[in-house]
C-alpha cells in the first residue's frame, strides 16, 4: 500500500525525468509510423502500440502515475510538448508526404476535438460535424476567390457562417432524441453535401480550385519556411498553423470541460432529466454544443481549403462525419488526449496500410469493428472529475 | 397531363414499396434489438450481385441463358441474404445489443465499409457498375393511355404478399408472438421462458430477406447495380423508417411511401429536381422530426423518473 501511494505521488523530480521521457518516447513512436513503409515494419509497429496498450488496461496505475506526474510538473509537460511539436518538422525534413499526413491528422484532431464535446461531453450524437466542416471550407474559398479577402479575415466569417448553422441544427435538437437526433443531424449533413454538389455558385461536383495561399507578415505560405538557415518545404507552414489550432481547441476544451458550461454537459450526459430538474437549461446547453463544435470545425475547413488549395463536396461527406465520430469514440469519450490520439491514429492509419493496397477499406473497417468489440471505452476512458483533492 | 399524373402515380407506388420494403427491415431489427443496423441497406444490396454471380455460375456449369437461370438464383439469393443477416448478428450485432445507441450505429456503418468493400473484391470486376435485368418484362396493362409494366405490377403485388405474410406471422404464430414479445421486453420475456437467440435469429433472417428482395427490386428498376448502391439504400430505407416511427410496421410502410412520394414530386415538377431530390427528401425528414419527434406512427414514450 505504501509502494502504491508514494507512486501516486510522484517527486518532482521524477516526475520532471517521466514527463520528458514519455513525450519524447511518443514523439519517436510518430516519428517511427509516419516513416517506415514495409507492410511487416508496420505490423510489427502497431504490434508494439498493441503492447503498449494492452500494458496500460492490466497495470491501470501506469496511467495514474501519469496522470500525477504530468499534474505535478505543468510547465515541463507542457515546454516539453512545445519543443516536441516545434521541432519535428526539422527532423521531418523535406518529406512532404509525412508533413501532409501530419496536417491532416492536425485538422481531424481538431474535428474530433469539437465533435467530443457533443459526443463525449454531452453524449449528443452529431453526424453533420462534416458538413460544418465543409461549410467553413466553402465560405473562406468562396471569399478568397471571389472577393480577395485575406485568409485572416476569412477565418472568423467563415466560424460566424459555421455557428449560425450549428445554431439551425441545434433547435431541431431540443425535440428529438437518440436516434431520431442521430437522423436530423444526418438529414442536415446530407442537405448541405447535395446543395454543394449541385449549386452552381459553388462548382457543383468539381468544387472550388484555386484558392491562393495564405500570408503572413509579407511571408506567403506557397513558400519554404526559413528558420534559422534551415529550410523546411512550404507544408512546414501549415504544419504550424494547424497545431496552433490544435492548441486552440485544447485550451478551448480544457477551460469549457472546467467551467460550468463543461458540469452542464456531463450533467446532460449522465440524466438528462435529473439535469433539468437541478435548473440547467437543458434546450440552451445542447444547443450551445452544436453551436461549439461547427465554431471549431469551420476552423478547420478553412485551413484545410487555404492548405490543398482545391475543395470538392467529396471531402464532406456522411462516411467524413462518421470517420470523425470514429476518432471520438476510439480514442475515448470526453477525454482530450484520447481524442487526439484516436485521430492521429485513424488518419496515419489508412495511409500506412497501403501496404495491403486495394484492401485497406477493408482492413480498416474490420479494424474498427473490432476495436468497438475489443475495447468499447475507447483506448484512454474518460477519467473523474478531480478538484485538487487527493482522492 | 393526365398521362404524366399516371405514369407519375406508377413511379410512385412502384419506389415507395421498394423503399418500405427496405425500410420494414430497419423497423424489425430496431424493434427487437433496439440497435440501428445501418449496413442493413448494404446487406439488401449484396442480393442482385449474388443473383447475378449464381446465374452466371449456372449458365457456365449447365448451359442455356443467363435469365433462364434467374428464376432458381432470385428465390437463391434471398435465402442466401437472410443468411448473411443472420450471421452478420451472430458474429458482430449481437454485441452491440446493450451498448450505447452510437456505439451500434458506428459499429454497423463500418460493417457496411466491409460488406461493400467484400462486395468489390470478390465479385469479378466488382467496382464497376453490372447491368441488371428485368426480372419480368413487357406492359401489363393501360391506364388511360400509359402502359403500365408488368414489373410494376410484380413490385406491387410482391410487396402486399409480403407485407400481409409478415403481419400474418407476427399476429399467428407462435415465433411471431415470441418476437413480439421480445420486442416489447427483452428480460421479462426471457423470464417466460423466450430464449432470445432465436427470436433475433428469426427476427434477422426475416429482415434481411425482405431487404434481398427490395434490393433486388431496386437493382431491377434501376436496371443497374453497383458495390456502393447500399449507402443511400441504407440512408433512404433508415429515413422511411424513422420518419414513419422505428418499430412500427405501418409506419415503416407509410415512411416508405412518403420518401418515394417526395422525391418523384421533385423529380417531376421541380426544374433541375432530378440533383436536388435527396435534397427535398432530407429536408421532408428533419421537418417530419420537428413536428413529430418521435416519427408519424412511433409511440411516445414518457419517461418515468
Amino acid at each position: 500500500m505504501q509502494a502504491r501511494a508514494s507512486l501516486a505521488a510522484p517527486g518532482k523530480a521524477a516526475a520532471a525525468a517521466f514527463t520528458i521521457t514519455s513525450q519524447l518516447c511518443g514523439a519517436t513512436f510518430l516519428y517511427l509510423i509516419l516513416r517506415v513503409d514495409g507492410g511487416w515494419q508496420v505490423v510489427g509497429l502497431l504490434a508494439l502500440l498493441g503492447l503498449g496498450f494492452y500494458l496500460l488496461e492490466r497495470l491501470p496505475w501506469i496511467a495514474d502515475y501519469a496522470m500525477a506526474s504530468f499534474a505535478r510538473v505543468p510547465l515541463v509537460t507542457m515546454i516539453t510538448a512545445a519543443v516536441v511539436v516545434l521541432a519535428f518538422p526539422f527532423f521531418v525534413g523535406s518529406n512532404t508526404y509525412m508533413l501532409h499526413l501530419l496536417i491532416v491528422a492536425e485538422l481531424y484532431a481538431v474535428l474530433a476535438l469539437a465533435l467530443n464535446f457533443q459526443l463525449g461531453s454531452a453524449n449528443i450524437p452529431n453526424f453533420a460535424t462534416g458538413a460544418s466542416y465543409g461549410i467553413g471550407a466553402y465560405v473562406s474559398a468562396l471569399l478568397a476567390i471571389n472577393f480577395g479577402v485575406s485568409f485572416w479575415l476569412t477565418l472568423p466569417v467563415a466560424a460566424l457562417a459555421a455557428t449560425l448553422f450549428g445554431f439551425i441544427i441545434g433547435i431541431p435538437s431540443m425535440r428529438t432524441r437518440d436516434t431520431y437526433l442521430a437522423l436530423v443531424t444526418i438529414a442536415f449533413g446530407v442537405v448541405v453535401q447535395q446543395l454543394l454538389n449541385n449549386f452552381s455558385w459553388t462548382g457543383g461536383p468539381n468544387g472550388l480550385v484555386g484558392i491562393p495561399a495564405p500570408s503572413l507578415l509579407g511571408h506567403s505560405f506557397a513558400d519554404p519556411l526559413v528558420i534559422f538557415g534551415w529550410k523546411l518545404p512550404s507544408q512546414a507552414n501549415f504544419y504550424y498553423l494547424s497545431a496552433a489550432l490544435v492548441v486552440v481547441a485544447i485550451v478551448t476544451a480544457h477551460r469549457l470541460h472546467a467551467s460550468r458550461i463543461g458540469l452542464a454537459w456531463n450533467a446532460l450526459r449522465a440524466d438528462e432529466i435529473a439535469a433539468r430538474a437541478q435548473g440547467i437549461n437543458v434546450a440552451w446547453f445542447k444547443v450551445l454544443a452544436f453551436a461549439v463544435d461547427a465554431f471549431l470545425a469551420a476552423f478547420a475547413g478553412t485551413i484545410y481549403a487555404f492548405y490543398v488549395s482545391y475543395i470538392s463536396p467529396d471531402n464532406f461527406t456522411f462516411l467524413v462525419s462518421v470517420t470523425i465520430m470514429t476518432m471520438v469514440i476510439v480514442g475515448g469519450m470526453d477525454n482530450v488526449f484520447g481524442v487526439i490520439v484516436g485521430a492521429f491514429l485513424l488518419t496515419i492509419l489508412p495511409e500506412k496500410l497501403r501496404a495491403f493496397a486495394d484492401y485497406r477499406l477493408l482492413f480498416f473497417g474490420v479494424v474498427i469493428i473490432a476495436f468497438l468489440m475489443i475495447r468499447p471505452q475507447g483506448l484512454f476512458p474518460q477519467r473523474m472529475r478531480r478538484y485538487g483533492g487527493d482522492l | 397531363m393526365a398521362e404524366l399524373l399516371v405514369q407519375q402515380l406508377v413511379n410512385w407506388i412502384t419506389l415507395g414499396c421498394i423503399y418500405a420494403l427496405l425500410a420494414i427491415g430497419f423497423s424489425l431489427i430496431f424493434g427487437v434489438l433496439n440497435v440501428i443496423h445501418f449496413s442493413h441497406g448494404d446487406v439488401a444490396m449484396t442480393a442482385p450481385f449474388i443473383t447475378l454471380g449464381l446465374a452466371q455460375a449456372l449458365a457456365t456449369a449447365l448451359g442455356a441463358s443467363i435469365p433462364a437461370w434467374l428464376v432458381l438464383a432470385v428465390p437463391l439469393a434471398v435465402l442466401a441474404v437472410g443468411l448473411i443477416g443472420v450471421l452478420l448478428d451472430k458474429v458482430v450485432i449481437r454485441r452491440f445489443r446493450d451498448a450505447p445507441a452510437m456505439m451500434a450505429l458506428v459499429a454497423t456503418v463500418a460493417l457496411g465499409i466491409v460488406i461493400r468493400e467484400l462486395i468489390r473484391h470478390l465479385y469479378p470486376q466488382g467496382s464497376n457498375p453490372h447491368a441488371f435485368p428485368r426480372l419480368v418484362s413487357g406492359m401489363a396493362l393501360e391506364i388511360s393511355g400509359v402502359a403500365v409494366s408488368w414489373f410494376a405490377l410484380l413490385v406491387v403485388v410482391l410487396t402486399v404478399a409480403l407485407v400481409t405474410m409478415l403481419f400474418v406471422f407476427l399476429r399467428m404464430t407462435p415465433l411471431g408472438l415470441r418476437i413480439r414479445a421480445a420486442s416489447e421486453d427483452r428480460i421479462v420475456a426471457r423470464m417466460m421462458g423466450i430464449r432470445d437467440a432465436r427470436v433475433f435469429r428469426a427476427t434477422f433472417f426475416i429482415a434481411s430477406a425482405i431487404g434481398a428482395t427490395a434490393g433486388l427490386l431496386f437493382a431491377s428498376y434501376a436496371g443497374v447495380t453497383r458495390f456502393d448502391f447500399g449507402v443511400m439504400a441504407g440512408l433512404l430505407g433508415f429515413s422511411a423508417a424513422v420518419i414513419g416511427g422505428l418499430g412500427s410496421m405501418p409506419g415503416a410502410i407509410l415512411g416508405g411511401l412518403i420518401i418515394a412520394g417526395i422525391e418523384v414530386l421533385a423529380q417531376t415538377f421541380v426544374t433541375d429536381g432530378a440533383s436536388y431530390r435527396l435534397v427535398f427528401v432530407f429536408l421532408l425528414v428533419i421537418a417530419v422530426l420537428i413536428f413529430r419527434p418521435a416519427g408519424l406512427l412511433g409511440r411516445t414514450v414518457m419517461e418515468k423518473v
